[in-house]
């Protein structure tokens, strides 16, 4: 497919996604189409730190219910401005990312995917045994909203999905993009040219959690209210998920992943109680037949004409 | 105070070792870091009331028939979907993690979110040195002791035992000696299946039996094998100890709301101070 048509489809895309509250009447889909910016945020950021460097986070819900804490803090506590939520929903998230990540990114081996677990799991018991502070199973509720009308949240929500995605996807082609994925590919041979692989490892966290963190920030501020489950495994599998249909280690390919299952899943609704397993029954079909995702390697395909390299 | 302490102790610690040492003998022989363990744990007591509780067995045999059910599907889950994937590391992770994610969600949808009851096998309550304790804790205790010396001497002392451990010591040098590593692979699995359905059926009667319990139990098992090393039994024995008498404490001494902290911090204190833990030979991968 030649260069003009790539942009003509990106640009359609956007002109299809920047007009949709015209077109959709219905306050519910503009919600769902939020949800899915939001989750695009989520999925996008995880597979830059894990899709890059192989190293696998199952606790991304560390940071997406940290930086939503953060915003429910600052905001019903200290009647904080909802804006300052977001760089400050990422910072806290870069400091989990520093205290889960400077011990167990300089192993080799499984010791980052059990850190990030057992961490994620505490944070979220944690919610409920401090519960005079953090409101326990009830969670803290009446937020400010970042903005007022609906219409207004979309835009801002695309606008925010659209600027972490072309910083992410950006930096994953940059040089240091490749440097991430040397690791990936052979974290020996890294260390061999002279990479200091740990350093490295522990920025691409850290970039991870900031933008995660104020995508919880930002939920926080669309739902108005926070509670223990966004800390809960459901979180971090099902943003894990999303970057695995998108195909790992694209960026984009995860933002994809994380709309499509969005959407698809909303039809589930109504049988709320299967979506965690529709979930899971899509990772294992992936894991099984379509190891390499869905939508980077259909976008390759097409890119090139040919076979997905 | 102190000897209820130390009893209180000794029953987790006796808990957490059957978890720790099925999921570090798992990963020690295959290099299966398995994330579905926590739910063979949660499985051990929802079968338990299943043949009990619906089928109105006896809870001896229903214990015992639960046990068996667990180490089956454990092996089943071997064999179907950790094998086929056992190239990639990260498959196996994820493939267990979907595992656990699903039967957690059967659990929710046949049974629900509420908790169930699960009988204990011995009801009557025991004093020792003036604590009164429940007997099923006592039990929990007697049967962990008993399980894992068994398990010590059916490594050292069976064919299949060598087979383990050799396999765990050089797969490929093993399998040159005619070992069918396939064949160990599922058993040991089979093997921690039971254990931690076992420690799972003894539980049951005094902790939540709701579909997400064993989540908790798990990130305990991750922390006592970081500490002792990921791979030895040896090591995962003193850090159940070792975690089970400092929650034990910490929960007597300041505050029962702490002791879940404790095992996130002895991740964060191992993983900086001694990665390959107290009997870890190395680093593992």
């Amino acid at each position: 497919m030649p260069r003009w048509t790539r942009w003509g489809l990106l640009a359609l895309g956007l002109i299809v996604l920047g007009t949709a509250p015209s077109w959709i009447d219905d306050s519910y889909w503009i919600g769902v189409l939020i949800l899915g910016y939001l989750y695009g945020v989520f999925a996008s950021s995880w597979d830059f730190m894990s899709g890059q460097t192989g190293r696998e986070n199952f606790g991304h819900a560390m940071f997406v219910g940290g930086g939503a804490y953060t915003a429910a803090f600052l905001n019903t506590k200290y009647g904080v401005s909802p804006w300052w939520s977001l760089p400050a929903g990422g910072g806290v998230a870069v400091v989990i990312g520093l205290v889960i990540g400077l011990p167990t990114l300089r192993l080799r081996g499984p010791y980052f995917a059990l850190a990030t677990l057992a961490g994620a799991t505490i944070l979220q018991r944690l919610t409920i045994i401090l519960w005079e502070q953090t409101g326990g199973e009830e969670g803290i509720s009446d937020l400010m909203p970042l903005v007022g009308s609906p219409v207004a949240f979309y835009y801002l929500a695309l606008g925010f999905m659209l600027v972490v995605a072309t910083i992410l996807v950006l930096l994953a082609r940059s040089p240091w993009g490749l440097l991430l994925r040397s690791i990936r590919g052979d974290e020996a041979a890294a260390q061999a040219a002279g990479v200091n692989t740990t350093l490295h490892k522990i920025g691409a966290l850290l970039v991870s959690a900031f933008f995660a963190g104020m995508g919880g920030a930002f939920y926080a501020h669309y739902q108005l209210q926070v509670g223990p489950t966004l800390f809960s495994i459901t979180v971090s599998i099902t943003v894990v998920i999303m970057s695995y249909v998108g195909g790992i280690g694209s960026v984009y390919g995860a933002l994809g992943g994380a709309f499509v299952l969005t959407l698809m899943t909303e039809q589930l609704r109504r049988v709320g109680e299967y979506r965690l397993l529709f979930y899971t029954l899509v990772l294992i079909a992936i894991l099984f037949f379509l190891p390499r995702g869905l939508i980077a390697p259909l976008w390759r395909r097409l890119r090139n004409g040919g076979p997905a390299s | 105070m102190v000897i209820e302490i130390v009893i209180y102790a000794a029953v987790s610690s006796a808990i957490y070792a059957m978890l720790a040492v099925g999921f570090t003998l798992i990963f020690g022989v295959a290099r299966v870091l398995n994330l579905s363990h926590g739910t063979f744990y949660a499985l051990g007591a929802y079968f338990t009331y299943t043949y009990n509780g619906l089928l109105k067995l006896p809870l001896f045999v229903a214990a015992l028939l639960a046990i068996a059910t667990v180490a089956a599907f454990g092996v089943a889950i071997e064999r179907v979907m950790v094998r086929p994937l056992r190239h990639s590391g990260l498959a196996v992770l994820m493939i267990t993690l979907a595992m656990s994610l699903l039967i957690e969600q059967v659990l929710f949808l046949t049974f629900g979110s509420e908790t169930q009851n699960v009988p204990s096998l011995v009801s009557d309550k025991v004093t020792v040195f003036d604590v009164d304790i429940s007997g099923q804790r006592l039990l929990a205790f007697g049967v962990s002791v008993v399980l894992i010396s068994g398990l010590w001497l059916f490594i050292q002392r069976t064919r299949l035992g060598n087979a383990i451990l050799a396999v765990s010591q050089d797969a490929e040098g093993a399998q040159y000696m005619g070992i069918n590593i396939n064949r160990v692979f599922a058993s040991v699995m089979g093997l921690s299946a039971a254990l931690a359905a076992a420690a799972g059926v003894l539980a049951a009667p005094f902790s939540k039996v709701e579909p997400g319990m064993g989540l908790l139990p798990m990130t305990k098992a991750f922390s006592i094998v970081i500490l002792g090393g990921l791979g030895s039994i040896r090591g995962s024995l003193l850090a159940a100890i070792v975690l089970g008498f400092s929650e034990t404490l910490v929960g007597y001494l300041i505050s029962s709301s702490l002791t879940e902290l404790v095992s996130l911090v002895v991740i964060l204190l191992v993983l900086i101070l001694r990665p390959a833990g107290l009997f870890g030979k190395h680093v593992a991968f």
